[in-house]
């Protein structure tokens, strides 16, 4: 009777909520350069670091402020496939995957409440 | 004394795992992707099967997929009518080419420069990755659908295998058939191995090995079953094989001898390869899952650990003196111990 191979342990599964990609990993620090130019160079550079970090937390604070003023709006959205539609916006999740809206017209009829992923959006456009 | 193979199963695809494909040799190691009809391809660490990430993305079954040997970049082939560029490292898609028909594979140049692609709709493409939007340069010429496309001979020729039970080798420069192969059956799968310009191809239950610069034959070896695809070892001293009777067979390539043959799937095997080191190869299953099996049964490598059993008595070499067994020495002599077919070399430390 032969004896089996002994193994340390087993190959690891997929994660249930991610897609992977760990950030954290050697491959993936040593490969990806950082999306903050600034942040990859000296000392020298923490000015350039600091200002361009200002700079994102404004026009992060302008997106935010952009959703809060869309809010109970018809908003128009470009989707794929050439598709658009129109919905009265609600309101976004916290990582901006999904928008929650209401009266949604579809080329199928009126939905009343939805959830639209971002992922499928191409842009969206409102009035003030 | 022969140990039992303990095949290393990978789970998380919810369908069969139609194709899967090996990166180069890296610093971080190698890599392996897998197509599945879940539309969800996966990347894992080649030597241990872990994932390491899904590109997520297509809109049907993913029918091809490939690495670049940096593993930095990924393509796949899918049936919703598209190949898709993505970033390896990130898991990013970087670019989506529509075709007008199930796409069913992909192949990268060695530079990852060009991306050649195939499918249902017959016509071979050739997209210049550097400029994306550009028209893909198209080589027709088959009559039936593009189930396999290569680049070979340092990406200046292109292989083909279509359901119209032909192989195709092309000029890459001027689209022209260069020569074709019939046979009786639709190939299954093929398989290039640059070092050698040895083809590796399968046919019902044929695997048949052929010069990849003439096509000329070199040898076939017929199998107990349909044989679904085949992979030789990189030293070209073996090749294994999968088909529909659900098991790996393992065969000496210079005596054509059946050396092994290993059950563990639930489903037809479709595709097989092995690490581009040659100490494992994975299949892939119409059961979803793929498996990694040891060329050397028993040998530490990846998860893999060999265990020397205590009842067993160990004989130990120093390697300066092989004929001469020792027992203990100094903490600064090499042992060696001969077991299995292979020596495992071991210091002191290790053994005890």
């Amino acid at each position: 009777m032969k004896t089996p191979v002994s193994v340390l342990r087993l190959p690891r599964g997929p994660e249930p909520n991610s897609r992977g990609f760990d950030p954290n990993s050697p491959r993936y620090i040593a490969l990806c350069p950082t999306t903050i130019p600034a942040s990859q160079g000296n000392k020298a550079d923490s000015v350039n670091l600091e200002e361009e970090q200002q700079l994102r937390s404004e026009l992060r604070e302008c997106f935010l402020r952009s959703l809060i003023a869309m809010t109970d709006k018809q908003v128009q959205f470009n989707l794929y496939e050439k598709v658009q539609v129109q919905a009265k916006f609600g309101a976004s999740d916290i990582d901006v995957l999904n928008f929650q809206v209401s009266d949604l017209q579809t080329p199928l009829g009126v939905q009343k409440e939805a959830l639209l992923r971002c992922q499928d959006m191409i842009s969206y456009s409102f009035h003030l | 004394m022969a140990m039992r193979q303990t095949p290393l199963t990978c789970s998380g695809h919810t369908r069969p795992v139609v194709d899967l494909a090996f990166s180069g040799i890296t610093p971080y190691g190698y890599f392996l992707i897998s197509a599945c009809k879940d539309g969800k391809p996966m990347l894992r660490q080649g030597d241990t099967g872990d994932w390491i990430g899904t590109f997520l993305g297509h809109k049907g079954a993913v029918w091809g997929a490939t690495l670049n040997k940096e593993a930095t970049k990924a393509a796949t082939a899918a049936a919703d009518f598209s190949a898709k560029v993505w970033d390896a490292v990130t898991g990013d898609e970087v670019l989506t080419l529509a075709h007008k028909h199930i796409v069913k594979c992909v192949n990268f140049t060695q530079d990852s420069n060009c991306l050649l692609t195939g499918g249902n709709d017959k016509v071979l493409r050739i997209y210049d990755l550097s400029k994306p939007e550009a028209e893909p340069q198209e080589i027709s010429g088959h009559t039936s659908a593009i189930k396999k496309a290569l680049w070979c001979n340092d990406d200046q020729q292109i292989l083909s295998a279509a359901e119209d039970k032909t192989i195709r080798l092309w000029d890459r420069n001027t689209g022209e058939a260069v020569k074709t192969l019939s046979f009786e059956a639709s190939v299954s799968s093929m398989e290039y191995i640059p070092d050698g310009e040895i083809l590796v191809i399968t046919y019902g239950r044929t695997i048949a090995f052929y010069k990849a610069h003439t096509l000329d034959p070199i040898k076939t070896i017929d199998a107990p079953a349909s044989i679904h695809s085949a992979s030789l070892h990189p030293d070209k001293d073996f090749f294994v094989a999968g088909g529909d009777d659900f098991k790996l067979y393992k065969y000496d390539y210079s005596t054509k001898e059946e050396m092994e043959s290993y059950k563990g799937h639930f489903g037809p095997v479709h595709c097989v390869r092995f690490s581009p080191d040659g100490e494992l190869y994975a299949s892939g299953s119409e059961d979803g899952t793929l498996r990694l099996w040891q060329t050397a049964v028993g040998k530490t490598y990846g998860l893999w650990k060999c265990v020397l059993p205590e009842w067993f008595e160990v004989k130990w070499y120093a390697v300066e003196k092989p004929n001469v067994p020792v027992h203990g020495g100094d903490g600064n002599q090499r042992l060696q111990c001969l077991q299995h077919n292979k020596a495992i070399l071991y210091t002191i430390q290790d053994r005890q």
